[in-house]
Formats: structure tokens, sequence, C-alpha cells
């Protein structure tokens, strides 16, 4: 059961420890994929807006991936 | 507008693996993975019960449920939003999806999916028999991938395979926008719970406990909103046929179920000299 391929509930208090290891030696960020994920649960339950969360991470994500794509993007929202 | 949502009875569920095994066939998923599988509440491992057996006079009791599990294809997915490059999804029917040629791999949206419902083709994908199975093609190394509501049948009017292969019943996908379809009335009719309610994502698949629903017979390869061009005693979906084989008697006698009036079958019975 701690198979990461393998679905399953994640238990609240194991997020962060299951997160770490679904992220281990991935070839980008693996803070960044923390943060936003943890940031993009928040957008969910009503903490944080799309934009706010588009904002938050762009220049990051644009440093990153070279690129931003996320569907959160706000209107107007001016690329670097 | 179409909003395809699943319907889960946890009370029908036998355990029996045939959605995850219908839909490692269907979808070509590859060895040692699944995007859907009954995981068991009960003891510290899969298909074990907590408790005990009564022995030497003493009280004792096994207990374990059924956790029918995959994605949930959330409304306020946390996957889609993290995705950098839009590989992940929402189509307009509210299928979350992925474009194997998009993904690159960064397991961002692994991270934020509260239900651990993805996975990672970390080796070359490995298929037995080796040209893979069903009619989906295989995902290259590398990328993630997950339940689908095997939108490629849907897309052809078909209900997804792990619904039309439960022997329990226990599955009904349809449109959740659509007040008639079977999904709805199940969720309006039965009490239902979503996995991890308070983190917002608003899933769309739903589960049944506390009592049992009458189950809907998956007697044809059809799409529940398919269904008006070919039934033969109803110009709507949400006609119940109370003696559709014209043999009288209460309706469960002809059958394995008892459908009540809320309750649309997948199909009308087949007439005497069809195909089947």
């Amino acid at each position: 059961m701690d198979d990461p391929q393998q679905p399953k509930l994640t238990p609240l208090p194991e997020w962060e420890a299951e997160t770490a290891r679904i992220l281990d030696g991935v070839d980008y960020d693996a803070d960044l994929g923390m943060r936003m994920a943890r940031d993009a649960i928040r957008v969910s339950n009503g903490e944080m807006t799309d934009a706010e969360f588009h904002e938050k991470y762009h220049e990051e994500v644009l440093a990153e991936f070279g690129e931003d794509e996320r569907p959160t993007k706000p209107e107007g929202f001016e690329d670097e | 507008m179409t909003n395809y949502g699943l319907v889960i009875d946890q009370e029908r569920c036998i355990g029996c693996q045939a959605c995850a095994v219908s839909c490692k066939q269907e979808n070509n998923v590859p060895m040692g993975q699944y995007w859907n599988r009954v995981l068991t509440e009960g003891g510290d491992k899969i298909d074990t019960p907590a408790g005990g057996y009564p022995e030497d006079g003493q009280e004792g009791s096994l207990d374990m449920k059924y956790q029918p599990t995959a994605c949930q294809h959330c409304e306020n997915a946390p996957c889609v939003k993290v995705c950098p490059v839009n590989a992940t999804y929402t189509r307009d029917d509210g299928i979350v999806e992925i474009d194997y040629d998009k993904c690159i791999g960064c397991r961002y949206c692994m991270a934020a999916c509260p239900y651990n419902a993805r996975v990672f083709n970390w080796d070359e994908p490995e298929h037995m028999p080796e040209e893979g199975t069903g009619d989906v093609s295989a995902r290259p190394q590398g990328v993630v991938e997950k339940c689908t509501f095997c939108s490629h049948r849907v897309d052809e009017g078909l209900d997804p395979a792990c619904v039309v292969n439960c022997p329990a019943d226990a599955r009904i996908f349809g449109d959740l926008d659509e007040e008639t379809s079977t999904v709805s009335k199940y969720i309006d009719k039965y009490e239902t719970n979503q996995l991890l309610e308070d983190r917002g994502t608003n899933p769309k698949t739903h589960y049944i406990r506390g009592e049992m629903s009458p189950g809907r017979p998956q007697t044809s390869d059809k799409l529940e909103s398919e269904l008006d061009d070919v039934t033969p005693f109803s110009d709507g979906a949400d006609d119940v046929p109370s003696d559709p084989d014209g043999s009288g008697g209460d309706g469960a006698s002809g059958g394995h179920h008892s459908i009540d009036d809320d309750a649309v079958p997948h199909v009308p019975s087949v007439k005497s000299g069809g195909a089947d």
C-alpha cells in the first residue's frame, strides 16, 4: 500500500511524506511542485483564487518550464 | 451542458475487482499499474478484515468494506490547476483527461491529486500480450496517466468498461446535469458521499452507503443518454418499464433485480429472438 504507483486514498496527515515520495527524483523543481500542490488544494476549497494562485507561481513556473499554460490565468494577465 | 459522473453503490460492490480488470484490459494499462481498483477498509493490508474470529468461546467479529477508487474527475481539479503545460485538462463534458503528447512528466499533478489516482510510467510500458489490449494506444515512458471515464467509449455512445462489466450493478454512469438521469436520481434519493469532501474538489464520483440501491442491470453496451432512440416502450429516459416483457408479475420475477419507480433500467429487455 505504500507503493506510489498504486491509487489509494491519501491520509491527510501523511500528505507531505506521500507527496515528497511522488516527487522524489523528478527532473523538475520538487519543492515548487510540493508548494503548488498544496496551494492548488487551497484553490479547490476556496482559500485562494485561481488568479492569486496563477500570479503567485507564474514567474517560478516560467523559469522552471519556460512556459506557463495553466488554465488559472486570469483575464488580462500579461505574460512576461 | 453534459456533465458526466459516476455513482458507485458500495452496498452492492462485492470487491470482485472486475472493474479493475476490465479497466486494465480496455485501456491497455501497463503491467504493474492500475487506473482503477477496489481498496478495502478493514485490516492492515488490502483484502484483510479488521477484528478476529471468535475462538474458544470468546467474542469476535470481522469487518471489511470495499472502496472502489479511481480518478474522481473533480470539478475543481487541483491536478488541472498545477499542470504547467496544460496537458491535464477538463473536457467540456466534465471528464478530466491528459494529453500525453503534452505531458512532460513533472508529476506535479500526482502531487496535487488528493486521491492518488494517477500513475507514472517510470519505465517503458510493458503489456501482456505485447501488442497491448483494448482500444487505447499505449502511453510512452515518462508520462502520467489515469482513468478517463473511458472517454473513447463515451465518445462512441458507450458506458465506461468498468460500468458495463460490474457483475453487481454497483456502477452507474450518466449526466449529472440531467435531472432525469439515473445518476441524478440516485444522488437525490440515496445517501451519497464524495471522497475527501472537505478538500472542495467536488468529485464527480458519488458513493452510495447505508441503503442498497436497486441497481441497474447492464444488459447492453449503450450509454444512457443514447437510449431515447432505442427504447420501444418509452418516450423518455425517466419512464420505467413496469412490465417490459409482458409477462405480468411484480417486475422482480423476470430478472435479478427489483427496480423501483425511481430507477431507470440501462436498456430495455431484449426482445425475444434478438441477438444477445
